[in-house]
């Protein structure tokens, strides 16, 4: 397959090739991962499962990173470490610039790391998940690999590792004419935890400036036998940010995997998710949110994969479309045959919030098994009249009472966040974010 | 206080009420009584300003004030108060929020500061000792997971909170056994005074043995056919609507 798109992939990849850290496995590996890339293509808005993202901004962007790892940039970050979320108590913070790791606004340097967490390019634990991921696989550089050891004691009884890693944006990907690097930028993230260790991990996207940055990033994760791993995804890149996600996670045998995640900003953000629940009574909890406003695309594509018998889905998802935005998620079950007993419920609800938004939510079960529990529930529409109502006759002014109701739409999934202070954080930036959609005025 | 005269209002294109005139004077407790049908509950409705109804004839004076010219919120704020027959469960926004707001919307109308948090926690928890609501009642979500009768007592509870002018309590008595309508008739008796006026939608007469009404209203089929004093709520009791469905047409 070839395509312009394709070739200019192929021909950015080879102007740079000489230039990336010269150890001959990684070498093979980008190489692989490009060679695979240009076998199966990009996807287009003409795939089924690529319908509600937008990729044509990909046609403007530069594919190579904007800092290819052989720049010494460790000694000063280029970003405001001041203008970076608060830490979260108990975290050890892991900062990246475009890719690469900055020690400087880190709070572990690269010398001093945990035996544990690694900034390197290891060889993933799972292999690339889809088009994406091999262009991140061709590209990136730099990258945390997080290895918690197998603990000791039985399931939820142990201390927790507490990691909280930091992507920042900061090149435009577009052509310009200042001095400032140019290119995409490939955060990497592998997560492999051990037999009944525990892990909580938070995992930023942010922007330092107001670029049309790319950034494709993959991230994977391996829970392992009667483990736990709390996973907090938030995504605030800036308004003119393409950010396109994947995310693949197997889960074990009674191990629990429960990712949170909250897209908030970029202009165009797709991710595509997939877990895989190979081991019997292992446990899913995905509990998602997207909030939209102006000409914003937030589109989520999950996919979980019981595989094994006693599996458990938990499934949530909020979202909410003001202005122009569109909001997607596509959510799809597959039971497996063999995984007699799984029980898999899907919660996903749209709330439309300006008269030229979109929603889009959808379940789809794929069953193989019988004996399974599959429960699913799918809506879209404006702020319930009722509850405005009741609200109104309290005494409470109309722009209040529709913000408080898009702020209870919500809270449902952020309540789940159990770590204080980031629950704090994202309830103060929904809020921020809700009351912007005010001031705008818009017709509900 | 509450004056209306020959109102008429359908809604979905169907004449509800058709003709109402009621006046209910200021520091009355009156009981609208009638079967299933007869247009109660779409004139609680009315009044508080809930969308869906149009008024086609008629008008509503609340303390000189043309009531149906403002909208909901603005009426809540000048003291009118409707207990929901059906009060909605609103996850995320959390009880003592919607108090606290409803009542600074009050405040602020009057030209009061905004109440100070400690006093109006112990304003709730006096006001919920009366309504005997759990402590639990605080941390929870408005009417979330509430049984129905949790859901009246919270409206009766959101009343004595706001002390409205006028309060219309829409079938507050239905769904309860009887020690909870024993609660919330106290609750109702305790914010009965002179300079306050109380409109109980009911349709059997047994909220009437708790709070006794200075009158009783029987509505049937969108009017007002019959009014007197207490006795004709036991009347009713006894006798049923069939025998009054005559004076209707």
């Amino acid at each position: 397959m070839s395509t312009p798109l394709l070739e200019r992939i192929a021909g950015e990849h080879a102007a740079i090739e000489g230039r990336f850290p010269p150890t001959a496995a990684a070498r093979a590996r980008r190489r692989r991962a490009l060679d695979t890339l240009l076998a199966v293509g990009l996807p287009t808005t003409r795939d089924e499962n690529w319908r509600y993202a937008n990729l044509r901004p990909l046609e403007r962007m530069r594919f190579a990173p904007a800092v290819d790892g052989a720049s010494p940039i460790d000694t000063a970050p280029p970003i405001d470490v001041a203008s970076l979320p608060a830490s979260v108590p108990g975290f050890v913070r892991y900062v990246f610039v475009d890719g690469i790791f900055v020690p400087g606004a880190s709070s572990a340097g690269r010398a001093q790391l945990a035996s544990t967490v690694q900034v390197s390019m290891g060889p993933p634990a799972l292999a690339p998940a889809s088009a994406f991921a091999l262009l991140n696989e061709a590209f990136a550089t730099d990258g945390l690999r997080i290895e918690v050891a197998p603990g000791e004691s039985p399931r939820d009884t142990g201390a927790s590792a507490r990691i909280e890693v930091v992507f920042v944006a900061s090149a435009s990907a577009q052509s310009s004419t200042t001095g400032d690097p140019q290119g995409a930028s490939y955060p990497r993230l592998s997560i492999n935890v051990g037999p009944r260790a525990r892990l909580e991990v938070i995992e930023r996207h942010l922007s330092a400036r107001d670029e049309p940055s790319f950034i494709d990033s993959w991230v994977d994760v391996h829970a392992l036998e009667g483990s736990t791993v709390e996973h907090y995804r938030i995504q605030q890149l800036g308004p003119r940010a393409l950010w396109i996600d994947t995310l693949a996670a197997k889960v074990a045998r009674s191990a629990v995997y429960r990712l949170h995640a909250f897209a908030l900003g970029a202009q165009s953000a797709r991710s595509t998710l997939g877990v895989r629940l190979e081991g019997e009574d292992a446990e899913l909890a995905l509990h998602a949110v997207a909030a939209a406003d102006r000409a914003q695309v937030l589109d989520t594509h999950a996919v979980v994969e019981h595989a094994a018998p006693r599996t458990r889905t938990d499934e949530l998802f909020r979202g909410v479309a003001a202005g122009r935005a569109r909001v997607a998620f596509n959510g799809k079950v597959i039971v497996q045959p063999g995984s007699h007993g799984a029980d898999s419920s899907q919660s996903l609800r749209g709330l439309l919030a300006g008269a030229e938004a979109e929603i889009d939510v959808r379940p789809q079960l794929e069953i193989y098994t019988d004996d399974v529990r599959c429960s699913h529930g799918a809506t879209a529409g404006k702020l319930d009249e009722a509850m405005l109502f009741y609200l109104l006759s309290r005494g409470i002014d109309r722009d209040t009472a529709r913000r408080l109701l898009k702020w209870a739409f919500l809270e449902d999934v952020v309540s789940k966040v159990s770590v204080a202070e980031l629950r704090r954080q994202i309830e103060a930036s929904l809020a921020g974010r809700l009351q912007e959609t005010e001031a705008l005025k818009e017709l509900l | 206080m509450l004056a209306i005269h020959d109102l008429h209002v359908s809604a979905g294109g169907t004449a509800v009420l058709r003709g109402l005139t009621l006046e209910v004077p200021t520091g009355e407790v009156h009981a609208i009584m009638g079967p299933n049908g007869s247009g109660k509950s779409t004139l609680a409705y009315v009044l508080a300003g809930r969308p869906g109804y149009e008024v086609t004839r008629g008008s509503v004076t609340y303390d000189g004030r043309d009531l149906l010219s403002l909208p909901p919120e603005d009426r809540a704020r000048l003291g009118v108060f409707l207990g929901f027959q059906y009060p909605v469960e609103i996850p995320g926004v959390n009880n003592v929020y919607l108090l606290k707001a409803a009542l600074n919307a009050l405040r602020k109308q009057r030209g009061e500061a905004e109440v100070d948090a400690f006093e109006f926690l112990a304003l709730i928890r006096e006001k919920m000792k009366v309504m005997r609501m759990e402590e639990s009642f605080l941390s929870r979500g408005v009417n979330e997971g509430f049984s129905g009768g949790e859901k009246k007592r919270n409206e009766i509870l959101q009343m004595l909170v706001l002390e409205p002018r006028l309060a219309i309590l829409d079938e507050t008595d239905s769904g309860l056994d009887i020690d909870a309508l024993k609660i919330v008739a106290e609750g109702v008796n305790r914010l009965r005074s002179h300079e306050r006026s109380i409109v109980l939608v009911t349709h059997y007469q047994r909220l009437l043995d708790h709070v006794i009404p200075d009158k009783v209203h029987v509505l049937v089929r969108g009017r007002i056919v019959k009014s007197g004093d207490r006795s004709l709520a036991l009347e009713l009791e006894s006798r049923g609507y069939d025998w009054l469905a005559g004076e209707a047409a």
